[in-house]
């Protein structure tokens, strides 16, 4: 298909203008979809570090706690003199705060004595918190939670490790995950006769934390040696309770340099689907355990399906499609105009050149632009009005020149020429439609005398004064001609019968005889008139023109003037 | 069995050593059921070398992996594997293994006494027929803070030593520490208590519980204990693993096996009842008491072999081979309730 500059010029445009704004939305979209993972990243982090600050506050009101019910004057009268009236009274105000914090696994007061033998203590069971009592009390002196706290100072408190509790017989908190906070209780002296410790329950702790998260996020928690003890799916928490460790940094590799203290937070996309985890955008921080613990370091993360993240970005995407589309749409679109805009007077000079060429008027030229197909015009307006004139004129001196070759110069009266093709005209026509013809071939008489006695611009002066009045008596479609120095002749085109004829002759006789005034000299010339007649003196101009040449001779022979037929009347 | 799932697991970090899978052989291929570390692919090389067949390892991480990779087909997927004494009893009930042909195993003689005398090994010979070879083993000795106890500790007593109060670091499993208490309270067998035994050794227990400053199960977490506890003596239920782990802490320890005996576990090489080629696996068997083998062992995973000259002046520790005991599930059962802190009513009230 052979494409015109229009065409080629519009797809070009359209295809820049699509191309264009087709790279721009990419672009953006790409931009805006990085920087939405950006974002998520950045949100997750914060919200990693709030949640992370809430687990200190958190920590702190235990603690807090703690302090007051290690500084109750009933735990000191319990731990020194097995005060049961005390007892009873701290395992009431124990049960009140266990219904206060639904994360309280269990409130106890150990004594520092007797194999660390539980003094008070109070378990959960289902939703209710119940003394535990007699022979139910155990010896926990063998536990981290009592051998470390009794070597701290009163006010100071102890985190331990988080781990499964397989302590029998706490019972809502018998194997599951939990971590326990202690303080010593000491005596007058400073010394630690006991220790409260309270039981928290992990899962149960960071569900209140995280309650207002979005249902989405995905929460992770991993202690020093990188055990995951929080993970959406519970299967892969405490695996070192079940001998086969399941490390966050194996589900997670960017997590590493977290569990080994060398960063302090990462963000990352994960996709790994070997865990059988959707992509994810992540969030990971390490938290520095600063209290005497089984933990030195926790590492808390938050994770967020990839997809949701990019589910904005799809939105933004079938956006930028529509701007994209509809630019595209503009682009064709102003492509089209401007090919037209810009090829229409291309075509109107083209169409004029055309006009031109055939002839006809070029019309309508953009010549008031003011660029260049402006200058365009205006060149070619010039170039044609140039050749217009060029033209005319060759035009006026061929027609001067036509002029010339058939007319006498000095009379202006039809030359030999063109009266012998008048005469052919007039024949034919005679021929085709009958009627007849005549021919009177006049010869000045004596002109000769003239030229010699006054000069031939005299005679010149004569011939034009002969002419003007054999023209003055010529009717409609009759000729008369100049063929000779002296000599004219004269075609009647209409019928003439003969009586007419001779009146005719007789009157451009007397005619030509009248005065000529030359200036101030009258002179008088002379004149014989031969006249032939078509069809009966001759059937072709020679012959015409040759019988009333006769004719006229055969009068000059006479020597008396006037004028002869070249054949009888017929009529 | 919960002792084996650890003792593999913390050994030296992470020994994983590729297996090849389960693709099924061909004819002169042995099939090879092993921990990580026991047919190391430079050793497997060797022998495909010499015997021309090739040998597939595939390798297990608990006593339960390696029962269920063999009881599942009926053991027709392996011709040969590893297992300790203990273990290698339900096998031998079931049925699974079959004798192995003493006289096509010369490296026998290159075993030191203890192990070359087969009979004197509870579980490895029943009616006559030899089941196992003896090819790796481990005992659980006393670790000591050379400081705190100057002299090596002769008895398991010292775990209930007054002095050493709040001072003694012990294993948290049930099976082991029964065993313990039975032998220290000179029981006829730590394996099989009888029904007057259980009270005492209940007793023995929660006393060894006043006199510990804590329990572990991980080595790791052994040694973090013994150090921040600042603890005397340490019961070492993954034995020179644990000792080795001491020391790169930068502990003056001791190791010691008392007099009343260490308990040890002993893996064995044995042959399934379905072995494609039983002489290419019995060959495999004598490979695997070579010197190189034997060398790897110690140097690659820290065990000790069956074949190396005895070290120090030990051939007259007494080491009593783990067996089945009468029952795991009480056992543990009555353990978790001592080391919950129960006292002794509560605890026999279970």
């Amino acid at each position: 298909m052979k494409l015109g500059i229009a065409a080629k010029l519009a797809l070009l445009l359209a295809a820049v203008g699509v191309l264009a704004s087709g790279l721009t939305g990419l672009y953006a979209y790409r931009t805006s979809r990085q920087l939405l993972v950006d974002s998520a990243q950045e949100r997750l982090l914060t919200s990693t570090q709030v949640l992370a600050r809430r687990i200190t506050l958190s920590q702190q009101e235990i603690a807090r706690n703690l302090e007051v019910l290690s500084r109750l004057p009933g735990a000191v009268a319990v731990l020194q003199r097995s005060d049961a009236s005390q007892a009873a009274q701290l395992a009431t105000l124990f049960q009140r705060l266990m219904s206060a914090n639904p994360s309280y696994f269990q409130i106890r007061l150990i004594s520092a004595n007797e194999h660390g033998l539980e003094r008070v203590r109070v378990d959960r069971r289902g939703d209710v918190p119940v003394e535990v009592l007699g022979d139910d009390l155990q010896e926990k002196g063998h536990y981290p939670y009592v051998a470390e706290t009794l070597r701290l100072r009163a006010g100071q408190y102890y985190l331990s490790e988080i781990a499964v509790n397989h302590e029998r017989g706490t019972y809502a908190g018998l194997d599951q995950p939990a971590l326990q906070l202690a303080t010593p209780v000491t005596d007058g002296l400073g010394n630690a006769i006991g220790v409260v410790v309270i039981n928290v329950d992990l899962n149960g702790m960071f569900a209140l934390l995280a309650a207002d998260l979005p249902a989405n996020f995905k929460l992770f928690l991993a202690n020093d040696d990188g055990d995951i003890l929080i993970h959406p799916d519970p299967t892969r928490t405490f695996g070192f309770d079940r001998g086969r460790r399941i490390l966050i940094d194996e589900e997670f590799p960017l997590t590493r340099e977290l569990v080994q203290g060398k960063r302090e937070h990462v963000v990352f996309n994960a996709s790994d689907r070997a865990h059988g985890l959707e992509p994810v955008v992540a969030a990971f921080i390490g938290q520095q355990v600063d209290v005497p613990s089984g933990e030195r370091r926790l590492v808390l993360g938050l994770a967020q399906p990839l997809a949701e993240v990019i589910a904005q970005t799809d939105r933004l995407g079938v956006t930028i499609l529509q701007i994209v589309l509809g630019l595209c749409l503009a682009c064709v679109v102003l492509a089209a105009v401007l090919a037209r805009a810009f090829t229409r007077p291309i075509n109107a000079m083209s169409a004029a050149v055309q006009r031109f060429a055939g002839g006809q008027p070029s019309g309508d030229l953009p010549v008031e632009r003011k660029d260049e197909i402006g200058a365009l015009a205006r060149s070619f307006q010039q170039m044609h009005l140039q050749i217009n004139q060029n033209l005319s004129q060759l035009q006026n001196n061929q027609q001067a020149l036509e002029h010339m070759a058939l007319h006498d110069v000095l009379t202006g009266l039809p030359n030999r020429r063109l009266f012998v093709s008048q005469l052919e005209k007039s024949m034919i026509h005679a021929r085709r439609y009958g009627g007849d013809i005549s021919v009177l071939f006049i010869d000045l008489d004596d002109f000769k005398d003239i030229n010699d006695r006054f000069g031939h611009d005299t005679g010149d002066l004569v011939l034009k004064a002969v002419a003007q009045r054999l023209l003055a008596m010529m009717r409609e479609g009759d000729t008369v001609g100049r063929i000779g120095g002296d000599e004219f002749v004269v075609l009647l085109g209409a019928p003439t019968p003969h009586p007419q004829l001779i009146a005719v002759a007789e009157k451009m006789l007397s005619g030509i005889r009248m005065p000529i005034d030359v200036f101030g000299v009258e002179m008088t010339v002379g004149a014989s008139i031969g006249i032939s007649r078509y069809p009966q003196d001759g059937h072709s101009v020679s012959e015409l023109l040759a019988t009333a040449d006769n004719a006229m001779y055969a009068v000059k022979a006479d020597g008396s003037g006037g004028f002869r037929f070249a054949s009888p009347p017929t009529v | 069995m919960s002792l084996h799932t650890n003792r593999r697991q913390f050994f030296f970090g992470a020994l994983a050593t590729t297996a090849p899978g389960w693709a099924r052989a061909a004819g002169d291929t042995l099939r090879v059921l092993a921990w990580p570390g026991y047919a190391d692919a430079d050793i497997a090389r060797t022998f495909e070398q010499r015997h021309g067949g090739k040998v597939e390892v595939t390798t297990i991480d608990t006593d339960l992996d390696l029962w269920n990779k063999i009881s599942a087909n009926g053991a027709h997927d392996f011709d040969v594997f590893a297992v300790n004494t203990a273990e290698l009893q339900r096998y031998i009930h079931k049925g699974l293994v079959v004798g192995v042909a003493t006289d096509a195993v010369p490296n026998l003689a290159r075993q030191r006494p203890r192990f070359r005398d087969l009979r004197s090994i509870p579980g490895v010979v029943h009616d006559d027929v030899v089941y196992a070879i003896p090819y790796t083993y481990s005992e659980m000795g006393l670790i000591y803070d050379r400081r705190q106890v100057p002299a090596a500790p002769e008895s398991i007593a010292a775990l209930w030593d007054e002095r050493y109060r709040g001072k003694v670091i012990a294993y948290n499993g049930g099976t082991h520490n029964f065993s313990l208490a039975a032998m220290s309270l000179g029981l006829k067998s730590p394996f099989i208590l009888d029904k007057r035994d259980w009270p005492r050794a209940v007793d023995r227990l929660i006393s060894l519980r006043r006199n510990a400053s804590g329990f572990y199960t991980r080595p790791d977490e052994s040694v973090s204990l013994f150090r921040h506890r600042r603890a005397a003596l340490m019961f070492a239920n993954f034995g020179q693993q644990q000792v080795q782990l001491c020391k790169a802490a930068g502990l003056d320890v001791g190791y010691a096996l008392p007099r009343e005996g260490a308990l040890a576990w002993l893996d064995c090489w044995v042959i399934t009842r379905s072995a494609r080629n039983p002489r290419l696996a019995t060959a495999w068997i004598n490979y695997m008491l070579e010197r190189e083998p034997g060398q790897v062992l110690v140097s690659r995973q820290g065990l000790s072999n069956t074949t190396s000259a005895e070290p120090d002046d030990t051939a007259k520790d007494t080491l009593r081979w783990l067996q089945p005991v009468e029952s795991e599930e009480r056992r543990n059962q009555l353990w978790s309730r001592i080391v919950s802190g129960d006292r002794a009513r509560k605890v026999m009230a279970s």
